[in-house]
């Protein structure tokens, strides 16, 4: 596909939010923030997550708004639809630092990143595709039923899939 | 809730009389008309902000707020893409529209973001009684979305689940041009600012001594 058409049941998933299922999944404009896809290679579903911050330090009230607790989230909820974790992949997106020199270190991309990967890690789960880091936003489309596929759409127009 | 309605109320006469000194600023500088609408001021949950700031290409400048205010804070120029090169042309004598944006038009757009955040500022402040002064500027063209984003989960911004959304649109007509004026505060920083004109409210409620 190069001219992406919408697909009309795109659910968008706001910041620290996330969603499972089969319909595709959009996340608008992630700066710092990471989209994180779980996706089963079995049944053409998975899951996304907007994660803002690398730390829940505990707190469970927006599960996917935490590095942390999304991967939980997304693990527990996949599992409890009937995929394995063996069965599990994940691609991430995101992670960029769009404004450099100010005090208020707006750099929480790349820690962003990080704590993803490690509870990706913590879990064993394959880590299959990464576009993450750089100074640009990007828009991130994940089609559960088109084997996975991420499609991100960058600031400066680029369409990579992973 | 971050805020009542007669707090957005508040808000929103002193982001006019700022967002009123930037009108003038950029219409000194274009040499026309600015029209401008009252402040658009929304409490909104941080999974909505997408409902109200796009991913389509814009010239961003930030500003860090710094003076005398607790907390912190930021004001965003947003330009969106079609109006950047008529505002920069506007600005340097130029009439081609069909053309790259070059060093010439990101310093223009820095100037810009210069004047009109300073004029906002010192407005909003001297009605407070305070002093604010934005830092150097950042510029980027990039997804509006993304740059808010960031902003929100800047360390400054802390651990939020709900922002104060307050947002200014100033328009050319005559040049098609559109811009929004966007304020970030911090809490800590929104907390004072609100607290500063309840007192001014209610001193200028309190019966005049007329001995």
């Amino acid at each position: 596909m190069s001219k992406e058409q919408p697909d009309p049941r795109t659910v968008i998933i706001g910041i620290g939010e996330y969603q499972i299922g089969k319909t595709p999944m959009s996340s608008i404009g992630l700066g710092s923030c990471i989209g994180l896809v779980l996706h089963s290679r079995a049944g053409g579903m998975g899951g996304m997550a907007h994660v803002m911050l690398p730390d829940s330090q505990g707190r469970g009230d927006r599960p996917g708004k935490f590095a942390d607790t999304a991967v939980e989230i997304l693990v527990t909820e996949l599992a409890a639809a009937g995929c394995r974790t063996s069965q599990m992949m994940a691609k991430i997106a995101g992670g960029a630092s769009m404004f450099k020199g100010f005090s208020g270190n707006l750099n929480i991309g790349e820690r962003n990143a990080d704590a993803v990967i490690a509870a990706l890690n913590g879990r064993k789960i394959d880590l299959v595709g990464i576009e993450v880091g750089g100074t640009m936003g990007r828009t991130v489309t994940y089609y559960p039923e088109l084997e996975g596929r991420m499609v991100i759409r960058s600031a400066d127009g680029r369409i990579k899939e992973i | 809730m971050l805020l009542n309605s007669q707090q957005c109320d508040a808000l929103r006469e002193l982001g006019n009389i700022g967002a009123a000194h930037a009108a003038t600023t950029l219409s000194t500088m274009l040499m026309t008309n600015i029209e401008m609408d009252v402040p658009d001021i929304k409490v909104i949950d941080i999974s909505q902000v997408h409902q109200y700031v796009s991913d389509e290409l814009a010239a961003l400048v930030l500003f860090e707020i710094n003076g005398e205010v607790s907390g912190g804070g930021y004001v965003l120029l947003h330009i969106p893409k079609n109006s950047v090169i008529r505002l920069t042309n506007a600005m340097l004598g130029m009439t081609e529209e069909e053309r790259e944006l070059t060093e010439m038009d990101e310093s223009a757009l820095l100037e810009i973001g210069n004047i009109m955040v300073s004029a906002f500022l010192d407005a909003t402040a001297g009605l407070l009684n305070i002093i604010m002064l934005p830092s150097p500027p950042s510029l980027t063209i990039d997804m509006p979305h993304a740059a808010v984003q960031s902003i929100l989960a800047s360390e400054g911004f802390m651990d939020i689940n709900e922002v104060v959304l307050f947002r200014t649109e100033l328009r050319s007509d005559q040049h098609k041009i559109i811009n929004n004026l966007f304020l970030l505060p911090n809490e800590p920083m929104l907390d004072e600012i609100v607290s500063m004109l309840e007192n001014l409210l209610i001193t200028a409620s309190e019966p005049q001594d007329i001995t």
